[in-house]
């Protein structure tokens, strides 16, 4: 267990959680807004940057997900490398 | 400081205990659009974040009035 990370991993960990608020904002108002295409486009766009910054994560950080949401390590079953979540 | 609606309850002569004055009471934007337009002018991610709603027409922060009015 590393003692500590770099400011990279936070960096990136903040990214992913700003687009995932901007996510679950978007979600919850095309709800209500189905044929809105402006807000689908938006929602999209930041859909595949959310799958990018994961990607991004995961590869120099370790799997954020488990039970296949995310990648292990092929040498190594790794998803308990990183700082837990309460860590952070 | 957050502007805030007030009223004053009745306070009886009955009553031991002194007055209460003033309370606040808030009355948050969503009250006032009962369907969200589209196309609202947004926060960039980082702000949206921060501030706890995508859209600035939405953003209702808690300011304690009771701390600087003193009563």
């Amino acid at each position: 267990m590393p003692t500590s990370m770099p400011d990279d991993y936070y960096r990136l960990l903040h990214d992913l959680q700003a687009v995932d608020f901007v996510l679950v904002e978007l979600t919850l108002y095309l709800d209500t807004h189905p044929t809105d295409e402006e807000a689908v486009k938006q929602f999209n766009h930041y859909s595949s940057e959310r799958k990018k910054l994961k990607k991004q994560i995961e590869r120099s950080y370790g799997p954020l997900q488990q039970y296949g949401n995310s990648y292990s390590a092929t040498d190594k079953w790794n998803w308990s490398d990183g700082p837990w979540p309460w860590q952070v | 400081m957050k502007r805030m609606k007030e009223y004053t309850p009745y306070h009886s002569p009955n009553d031991p205990c002194p007055p209460i004055g003033k309370k606040y009471y808030s009355t948050p934007p969503q009250l006032y659009i009962p369907f969200q337009p589209a196309n609202l002018p947004q926060y960039s991610p980082k702000e949206a974040l921060a501030k706890g709603t995508l859209w600035p027409a939405f953003y209702d922060y808690y300011d304690n009035p009771y701390r600087q009015r003193g009563n």
